[in-house]
């Protein structure tokens, strides 16, 4: 993980209202400054074979994603790779409701990795809740393939 | 020549970007009896002429919300700028309820300047409010905005929030691949980046008195609760759990942090102290418990729950612990805020598969849907309880829209930037 900061000075004019008085009312300055971050983390290499994908409001794993699982297990025993397991859901649904639930869509991954013979101590797990949409647009087509789990291998 | 030509386009991008407002108020359905005011042009005895007029930024925050309508100064038949100069006849021809006039001078305080200003009662003939504003002659917007609040108060006698600002979120687009969490002024003017990061940014929250900001962000991998000072930037991460670290919301007194932990394998609600640097576990239960929103009197919190097999609004008394379910309508209904008065909420309610914005007194437990869009999702309450805020969706596009707790004025609030969503209402900054 690289994290590189850096500090933009952005002057603000912005007044704090002194009220009540009836006679004499005033403003006084302050100002505000900006910060950001920059980081890593993409969809980038992921293929099919990494992702898993979920009903709505589920986090139930069907045949398809478990035969994906019970392959990935072997391929990360064999290597001895460590996993990420990132779950998302569609926009449906309040922010930190699906937070809630894409955690619940990676922790069950998990544990499926982990009756398949993966080490827990190899895995961790994220959620990203809507925040991370794989297709943009607010129709079936797109839901479906955000409603997933990413598993990762590094 | 091109090149100063480039210069200059630059200049003017950067000059247009400081002074446009990022998000605009455009009503789209308004009130059928607002209140008829009449602001005279400000008498303006400075030796330098005005970049902005004051009547016109107090023109538009009184009818932002569809409460007033402001008379123009072409429909006037007289201009006065003092009381002796007010003849209520002139007024009463125009089917005004209220006059506002005024004259702004130099202060004696280099760089200020002070507008002494009347406000009358058409109808009674009498002056309800008699004062002298001060503030930054560069600042003139606020200048502008403290004088809305106090016409707004003295009329409507609750407090103006004309200088209360808005937090949000951008959505990463082609132009900007970051996150960005902003806050502008509730007109959109003075929008300013606070923190900006090409991974999510999430759920920011208001300190109670408006200097600090509390948000997730997944700058480190993770999601993880962070505290931004507003005036200097500087900010830092909370002590950090394993799972989720998420939906931050600030005690009244300030004190203490509302928040979700999944540390315990399921996400519960916990209480961070700020002094301490310590969590404490307010919930306990193997759902889901998420969206935790203080009390005004800070003895309970709001949260949502799927305990009972779909997502309900609960209340937990934060001494003893004790649950009750406040929701029973529908099958889903989430991400509650209390009304400044703490006697209603306002939540995301599903009905017939479409997600609104709904409301209802606590004790009734009587659901009123307040909008018609859908997708509605994060529901923030003006401070004064009178106007709601929410992310919807226009044509596949995130956007910002509002409405009165009446019902009768619905607003949008575009961006020109880009899509944006997550409002936050700061309180009254004082």
């Amino acid at each position: 993980m690289t994290l590189t900061k850096k500090s933009l000075l952005i002057s603000l004019s912005f007044f704090i209202a002194a009220c009540g008085s009836i006679s004499n009312e005033r403003a006084s300055d302050a100002s505000a400054v900006s910060a950001s971050a920059s980081g890593a983390y993409s969809d980038q290499g992921i293929t099919s074979s990494n992702v898993l994908y979920f009903a709505y409001d589920k986090s139930d794993v069907n045949s398809e994603g478990r035969e994906k699982i019970r392959n990935l297990a072997k391929i990360i025993n064999k290597e001895g790779l460590n996993v990420r397991i990132e779950g998302h859901c569609d926009e449906r649904g309040t922010r930190e409701y699906n937070l809630a639930l894409g955690e619940n869509r990676a922790k069950t991954v998990a544990e499926l990795l982990v009756i398949n013979g993966v080490s827990s101590s190899k895995i961790s797990t994220v959620s990203y809740g809507e925040e991370k949409p794989a297709a943009s647009g607010s129709n079936e087509n797109s839901w479906s393939q955000n409603r997933r789990a990413l598993i990762k291998t590094f | 020549m091109k090149v100063l030509k480039s210069i200059f386009l630059i200049l003017l991008f950067i000059s247009s970007q400081s002074t446009l407002s990022q998000l605009r108020i455009e009503i789209t359905g308004g009130a059928e009896d607002p209140i008829n005011i009449a602001v005279v042009p400000i008498d303006w005895r400075l030796e330098f002429p005005q970049e902005e007029y004051l009547h016109e930024i107090i023109k538009d925050d009184l009818e932002s919300f569809g409460e007033f309508k402001v008379l123009p100064p072409k429909g006037m038949l007289s201009f006065p700028s003092t009381e002796e100069e007010v003849f209520y006849r002139d007024w009463r021809l125009l089917n005004v309820d209220y006059l506002v006039v005024g004259h702004a001078n130099k202060s004696e305080i280099e760089g200020e300047l002070k507008i002494s200003y009347f406000i009358f009662d058409i109808a009674r003939e009498r002056v309800i409010h008699k004062a002298i504003m001060s503030g930054s002659i560069k600042s003139i917007r606020r200048v502008a905005h403290n004088m809305s609040d106090k016409i707004y108060d003295k009329i409507q006698g609750i407090p103006g929030i004309f200088s209360t600002r808005l937090a949000y979120i951008d959505k990463p687009s082609a132009d900007d691949k970051n996150y960005n969490l902003r806050i502008s002024d509730i007109d959109g003017f003075n929008g300013i980046s606070l923190f900006s990061s090409p991974q999510p940014i999430m759920s920011p929250n208001w300190s109670p008195l408006g200097d600090r900001m509390a948000y997730v962000s997944f700058e480190e991998g993770t999601s993880r609760i962070f505290i931004q000072t507003i005036s200097t930037g500087t900010r830092s991460g909370i002590k950090l759990e394993k799972g989720i670290n998420s939906s931050p919301n600030w005690s009244p007194n300030g004190a203490r942090l509302a928040a979700v932990l999944s540390k315990e394998g399921n996400p519960d609600i916990f209480l961070y102290d700020l002094k301490r640097k310590n969590w404490s576990q307010i919930t306990e239960h193997f759902g889901i418990d998420t969206e935790p929103d203080w009390s005004p009197d800070g003895k309970s919190l709001l949260f949502t729950s799927n305990r009972s097999g779909s997502p309900q609004i609960y209340q937990v008394n934060v001494r003893s612990k004790r649950v009750k379910r406040l929701t029973f309508e529908g099958t889903y209904n989430a991400r509650a805020r209390y009304s400044p008065d703490g006697r209603s909420i306002v939540f995301v309610h599903r009905r017939d598969g479409v997600f609104h914005i709904a409301t209802q007194k606590i004790r009734s437990g009587k659901v009123r849907i307040l909008t018609d869009t859908s997708l509605d999702e994060s529901p923030t309450i003006s401070p004064n309880g009178n106007v709601v805020i929410y992310a919807t969706k226009r044509k596949d596009e995130d956007i910002l829209a509002g409405i009165t707790i009446d019902g009768k004025t619905k607003f949008i609030l575009p961006s020109i930037r880009g899509e944006v969503r997550e409002p936050a209402w700061s309180p009254i900054l004082d």
